[in-house]
């Protein structure tokens, strides 16, 4: 009797272990039609800026502005053979206290063809992402601008038609790939990209030399003017990781104001660079820590010149009842000095804890955004979690800081609190 | 001329009695997975209070140092790609768009397995062996790294006698701490001569209460072109699985 007892015991014992830990193989058979995607919904909640230039130029004239959104982003692909069809489709629904707004898009859509694991070839809308800085790409020649506050966020794609082909070797060199693309630009396609009436050419050439990431990169004179640059990543010990981009432009032209609005255009060639570390503590911290000289940006007398401009837009509202000066001043924000950071240094710092205190799934960080010039900056303390699976939980919240006249302290914002919620299919 | 025979049967008897340590690592590498593969596998990790995460990787390997893992579930990492060129490591997540360089001792899923443990290369690729030990039913290996690079500075590897398989590996830093141990259990039989553990289960002190498993459900013997382990092809690795 002892004996059956064990023996049940054992055999209940076995299939518990078998129900704790299956895993049967025949779920994750490969399909040809792929589909997935995620719903996100996020509340937030700004305080504004009343004495910030741009709060004056987007007319807000309230303290607080609450924004809810809900996105949606499809992902599906087709494969048949060395064919296959990707598609990221993306639709937005925003709304605050004042409008709102709705954006249905494809950020990517193309055909690919693989005839050998050295060549592809792709053709129609897709999002290449170059350069190995984490917060700024200055040799990102083929891309939408990233956001350094959200670095991680998808984004909308260009048409083109692309090659890769790549080359694996024995010893120091160890890999080649060449990447060549043709862009095009008219009225209807790729129209932000710049001037329409060209194919514009572009490629990156890559190798990994002594475990060292090298890309060389050239984008030709075309819609936008010829510009060049070099971008590499190495680990220089198992927790520390170096990387850095360089891009020369040629012929650079920025719209430029002085403080009664005469604005004038700017040719000249200039020079981009980002130095960046990348630091894993101990205890599972990781540290990033850029350095980046944007050779493209506003001095500090051209962005106090172009503050002054507002103010003058301003006083002639209250005084006159037009907004001439302002409508200029939005024209001028719009065509570069509201643009995500638009002077010329800037220091971007980012401490994440990996679940610190045992909880799994847990990840506080922290990160801050300096302008050295008029030392104004932006810190971004954030919760993230995702211990449930398929669900990511964020809060975030983004705390600005500044003189009169320097960047962050004529934002329209002050202060901003996010959450968001984000739900896998 | 007694002492000088004496001394040469000695000479003679050593090399005979003296354990191979670089010989039993090697099967050890063959025995677990041949050089080249395509392998799926779960990983789960399991917290204190029981809940668990659970991940599915497919895997191919070329040479001694080449790997590349692709995350099939759950959906919010699905597309995700990691490679792994000897001490080199990167990690491609679809929506970011581009490979960036990670570490072997950071964790792409959590929980306890670090990068070195999921895109694992071959023993003798990364150590040597430092003295190896007869014991009473397993060989206790005592594996030094080759550079500062690798994620443990020293192993200690119980190895089957009869199998020549792994049965625990104790994983310690350069200061003597125990990381953690690795528990080889469930030998399966997964065809084409591959006859391996099915689970690998792992604790730490250092994640006191927490445990991670790998349940390896195909290992199949299959070549690739060099190719697939660049980074150009890390958004493509979805096309290899057949």
């Amino acid at each position: 009797m002892k004996r059956v007892s064990v023996l049940c015991a054992c055999l209940l014992a076995g299939a518990a272990w078998a129900e704790e830990y299956s895993f049967d193989a025949a779920e994750f058979e490969k399909k040809p039609f792929e589909f997935g995607g995620y719903l996100e919904y996020k509340p937030d909640r700004a305080w504004l800026n009343r004495d910030g230039a741009f709060y004056v130029l987007n007319g807000l004239e309230r303290s607080t502005l609450d924004r809810n959104a809900a996105t949606l982003k499809l992902n599906a692909k087709y494969t048949r053979g060395i064919a296959s069809f990707a598609l990221r489709a993306d639709a937005e629904v925003r709304r605050d206290e004042l409008s709102s707004e709705r954006i249905k898009r494809f950020d990517e859509a193309y055909v690919s063809l693989k005839p050998d694991p050295g060549f592809t070839l792709d053709a129609g809308k897709q999002a290449l992402k170059w350069g190995k800085g984490y917060a700024w790409n200055p040799v990102g020649f083929v891309e939408r601008p990233k956001d350094p506050n959200d670095a991680e966020l998808a984004r909308e794609g260009y048409t083109m038609v692309a090659a890769d082909f790549i080359r694996n070797f024995d010893g120091k060199l160890r890999t080649i790939a060449f990447t060549p693309l043709l862009l095009p630009v008219s009225g209807a396609v790729n129209s932000d990209f710049g001037k329409p009436g060209h194919v514009n050419v572009a490629a990156k050439l890559y190798f990994l030399y002594r475990d060292t990431d090298i890309d060389l990169v050239y984008l030709g004179r075309g819609s936008r003017t010829p510009r060049f640059g070099i971008d590499f990543s190495r680990n220089l010990t198992s927790n520390l990781e170096i990387h850095g981009e360089w891009a020369r432009i040629t012929d650079f032209e920025k719209r430029v104001t002085d403080a009664s609005g005469a604005a004038t255009t700017q040719r000249e060639s200039v020079t981009s660079s980002l130095l960046g570390l990348r630091y894993l503590s101990e205890n599972d911290a990781t540290a990033i820590l850029e350095y980046y000289r944007n050779g493209t940006g506003y001095t500090q007398s051209q962005m106090s010149d172009f503050y002054r401009f507002v103010d003058s837009g301003l006083s002639q509202l209250q005084t006159t009842a037009s907004d001439a000066l302002l409508q200029q001043a939005l024209n001028l924000s719009q065509s570069g000095y509201g643009r995500p950071n638009p002077m010329r240094n800037y220091v971007y710092a980012k401490i994440s804890q990996k679940e610190p205190f045992d909880i799994l799934y847990f990840t506080p960080s922290f990160a801050a955004i300096i302008n050295p010039n008029d030392r104004s900056y932006s810190l971004t303390p954030e919760l993230l979690y995702t211990g449930v699976t398929n669900l990511e939980l964020r809060f975030r919240l983004y705390v600005l800081n500044g003189d009169v006249q320097t960047e962050f302290g004529e934002k329209q914002n002050l202060r901003r609190v996010e959450l968001f919620a984000r739900y896998y299919f | 001329m007694k002492i000088l025979i004496a001394f040469l049967i000695c000479l003679l008897a050593l090399p005979a009695h003296a354990l191979d340590g670089a010989g039993i690592l090697k099967k050890v590498d063959r025995n677990l997975e041949p050089e080249s593969y395509e392998m799926l596998r779960k990983l789960i990790n399991v917290e204190p209070d029981g809940n668990k995460k659970e991940f599915v990787l497919y895997s191919v390997k070329k040479g001694r140092d080449r790997i590349v893992a692709l995350f099939l579930a759950p959906q919010s990492d699905k597309g995700r790609a990691t490679l792994r060129l000897g001490d080199n490591m990167w990690l491609y997540i679809p929506e970011v768009g581009k490979p960036m360089r990670i570490t072997s001792l950071q964790s792409v899923t959590g929980g306890v397995f670090n990068n070195a443990d999921i895109l694992r290369i071959d023993y003798t690729a990364e150590y040597d062996v430092e003295s190896a030990e007869e014991m009473q039913g397993h060989y206790l290996l005592t594996l030094k790294a080759k550079t500062a690079e690798v994620a443990y500075d020293k192993l200690k590897m119980s190895v089957d006698k009869k199998t020549f398989l792994p049965v625990d590996i104790e994983c310690l830093a350069a200061s003597g701490m125990l990381i953690k141990t690795l528990h080889f259990k469930d030998i399966k039989d997964f065809g084409g001569g591959i006859r391996r553990p099915a689970t690998v289960e792992t604790d730490s002190p250092l994640y006191k209460g927490y445990k991670s498993v790998m349940l390896y459900a195909q290992i199949k013997k299959r070549e690739f072109a060099d190719e697939v382990f660049t980074l150009n092809y890390l958004p493509r690795v979805e096309g290899l699985r057949k």
